[in-house]
């Protein structure tokens, strides 16, 4: 009765707020918590699944998965609008089940928050867990990266029948493998990637089991790469699905050669970068598992297209627009690696908030290359900085070298500004900016708005 | 007359957590403009630590995980040096973890003992509870000027007597969250909790720093020339009214 009741109201407030045009995605599932602190593990018992968490490439990971599911012609839903915390997830079980809380769909795809899959986990009995990688990030909430890695192993130990996918070339997140039960599915690259790299701080320079300094036969980006520890003798295993060939790439996709069970794939994936090459890996990882046709999960990467913020491309006024989500340095390293690479001029736009969800401290800045995009200075015609501590990112841009700085405060104004030279334009909001952002382009120019 | 100032990064590669190298940015910056030329020496594990002619030294704050590789470079490769240059009045800015281990020790909050460097009278006692957030402090050595940061510890700080606090929190935690002041002098000794990082939008204070190294190495009293610093103040300024309402 209690679950009949809170599935009935969750699903009431939830219509009753989007008939308001607002975007419900946690209210309703912590109503339902509070009626039935249950309610999630009791909607959740006849779906298989999936949960996608670490530090960066949840959300595009997800798309992926989603993309690839769709082509096999399986039945599944997804917390679709990136909430991922505990209140979002559970809105989205509820909203997805009947009102008796049968569910109504094989599986379930569910992107989860480092620290709320602990809990999450509890709740839910994964079957199958994709592990991105562990980066320094939000260490306001953190504290210290290592934290991180212990909520990811929490959950994986609450969650005894999952198989669990993980990247062979984080020395962090591989390290789970021995402390936990579960069978594992290695995913990893096994060439270098980049001719160039930004200089960044690695996350991992000392053996995670010993603390001696690890060595590298090639890195990839950060501290990913064939690590090895020639004290205790950590080191890569060599993945079951792997890149063996970057064929090309360019500033809308890659193309790779990709191993599976001796046989050789030729992938081409939708989405610029290094980092989404590990994405579209990390997806393929999950549909071996789960046993789908691989040739129509990689012709699945080909049609992908981005979430909001992950390289979203808006037309307005006839300018070309793309959204790119910054969070942390590694993820931001990333995006100016592929910006550096650019051969149109453009404007560049960069919001920085620092509420719960951007991360409070916004010293992360400090540790991103800004300096990086020195090397196409005559081709940045403005940059343009917006959002909360918009301060603070027109000083680490001053001192990035730029002198082409313009602050404005109105996102109206920001984005009439920013169009009107007619070049395209970059924008990097951390999150909550990116939510409001998205809105008044929803509203001005006719896009849909991110729960549509 | 040419003027130059040599800084010496220690542990850039263990100590680099929190956008901590922002304050190398801002020291190499502010000299740049004023026709000061600056060169920075890192001093990593395995590197022993010379004290030929650094003007200023920098450590910055880390996560628990490298500490006992840290300690153990520490003792073998810079202690000595550190407390050397300490005790001969040399510039040291020390944040967050740096400022923990130039430190007598550390108690976990289950009582195990952890001895750091032992160049600076404090030790700190691990907490349950992280203090974490924007903070304010106003300087004991300069009233009316206020530092503006971000605090994220655990650690609790406790000043001995040879050593006095750097600040008067107006706003936040500090030291220890008890007795209302933050950070460590000592000599030239430089020592805060703060992240921000602290030199960038805090001009008048990374200026004190300089000036002081300058004076220390041609024994002149220096005032640097004034800077268009309209970025740095705004971002200050933001920090201190949200911190005022």
């Amino acid at each position: 009765m209690r679950k009949f009741i809170a599935i009935v109201l969750s699903k009431l407030i939830h219509f009753i707020l989007r008939l308001f045009n607002r975007g419900a995605t946690s209210f309703p599932g912590l109503v339902a918590l509070k009626i039935d602190k249950n309610i999630l593990k009791k909607i959740s018992k006849n779906t298989k699944t999936i949960i996608v968490t670490g530090t960066n490439g949840k959300t595009t990971s997800c798309r992926m998965i989603s993309e690839i599911l769709k082509e096999n012609n399986v039945s599944f839903f997804e917390n679709k609008s990136g909430a991922n915390l505990k209140n979002g997830i559970v809105t989205e079980y509820v909203l997805n089940s009947t009102v008796f809380g049968k569910n109504k769909y094989e599986y379930a795809l569910i992107e989860c928050d480092e620290a709320a899959f602990k809990t999450v986990s509890t709740l839910v009995d994964p079957k199958y867990i994709l592990v991105t990688n562990v980066f320094r990030d939000q260490l306001d909430r953190y504290g210290e990266i290592s934290n991180i890695l212990e909520n990811i192993k929490i959950g994986i130990l609450n969650s005894k029948n999952a198989i669990v996918c993980l990247n062979a070339d984080d020395s962090i997140t591989s390290s789970l493998k021995d402390e936990i039960d579960n069978k594992v599915f290695f995913y990893g690259i096994n060439v270098p990637i980049y001719k160039n790299r930004v200089n960044e701080a690695s996350d991992a320079l000392y053996c995670i089991r010993c603390k001696h300094p690890y060595k590298y036969k090639y890195i990839t980006y950060g501290h990913l790469g064939d690590y090895y520890c020639d004290n205790c003798g950590y080191h890569r295993i060599t993945p079951n699905i792997s890149v063996e060939r970057l064929i090309s790439s360019d500033a809308d996709s890659s193309n790779v050669e990709i191993k599976y069970n001796d046989e050789l794939y030729e992938v081409n994936i939708n989405l610029p970068g290094g980092y989404n090459i590990y994405n579209a890996l990390g997806s393929l990882a999950v549909s071996k598992v789960i046993n789908l046709d691989i040739n129509k999960s990689i012709i699945a990467l080909s049609k992908f297209e981005s979430g909001f913020g992950r390289m979203e491309k808006f037309v307005l006024d006839g300018v070309n627009v793309r959204m790119i989500l910054i969070k942390n340095p590694a993820g931001c390293n990333q995006v100016l690696n592929f910006l550096s690479n650019l051969e149109e001029d453009s404007n560049f736009v960069i919001l920085l908030n620092d509420k719960y969800a951007d991360g409070t401290d916004i010293s992360w800045i400090w540790d991103v290359d800004f300096e990086v995009l020195n090397s196409i200075n005559s081709k940045i015609k403005n940059i343009y900085v917006s959002g909360i501590r918009k301060d603070d990112m027109a000083l680490r841009l001053k001192y990035a070298g730029f002198n082409n700085i313009k602050v404005i405060e109105s996102y109206e104004e920001l984005i009439r500004e920013s169009i009107k030279d007619k070049l395209d334009v970059y924008i990097m909001p951390t999150y909550t900016s990116m939510m409001d952002l998205r809105s008044i382009i929803s509203k001005k120019y006719g896009y849909k708005d991110f729960w549509e | 007359m040419d003027y130059s100032l040599k800084i010496c990064h220690i542990y850039p590669d263990v100590l680099n957590l929190y956008g901590d190298t922002g304050n190398i940015l801002a020291l190499q910056y502010r000299l740049k403009q004023r026709g000061i030329s600056v060169s920075v020496d890192k001093l990593m594990v395995n590197d022993k630590l010379e004290n030929t002619d650094y003007d200023i030294y920098f450590i910055g704050g880390g996560q628990d995980f490298e500490q006992d590789v840290l300690l153990k470079d520490a003792s073998v490769n810079k202690s000595s040096a550190i407390k050397d240059a300490i005790e001969s009045n040399k510039v040291f800015l020390a944040i967050c973890g740096g400022y923990q281990v130039l430190g007598k020790y550390y108690k976990t909050w289950d009582n195990k003992r952890m001895d750091f460097i032992g160049a600076l009278d404090v030790y700190t006692i691990g907490n349950k509870d992280r203090m974490i957030g924007n903070f304010m402090y106003e300087l004991i050595d300069h009233p009316g000027n206020r530092i503006v940061g971000f605090e994220n510890h655990s650690g609790k700080t406790y000043l001995g007597d040879s050593v006095k606090p750097l600040g008067k929190i107006i706003y936040g935690k500090g030291n220890n969250g008890e007795d209302g002041y933050e950070g460590a002098r000592y000599k030239n000794v430089f020592a805060t909790y703060s992240h921000g990082p602290l030199l960038p939008k805090n001009p008048y204070f990374c200026d004190l720093l300089l000036e002081t190294a300058l004076k220390n190495k041609y024994g002149l009293e220096f005032k640097l020339s004034e800077l268009d610093d309209t970025f740095e103040n705004r971002a200050h300024q933001y920090i201190e009214s949200r911190l005022s309402k």
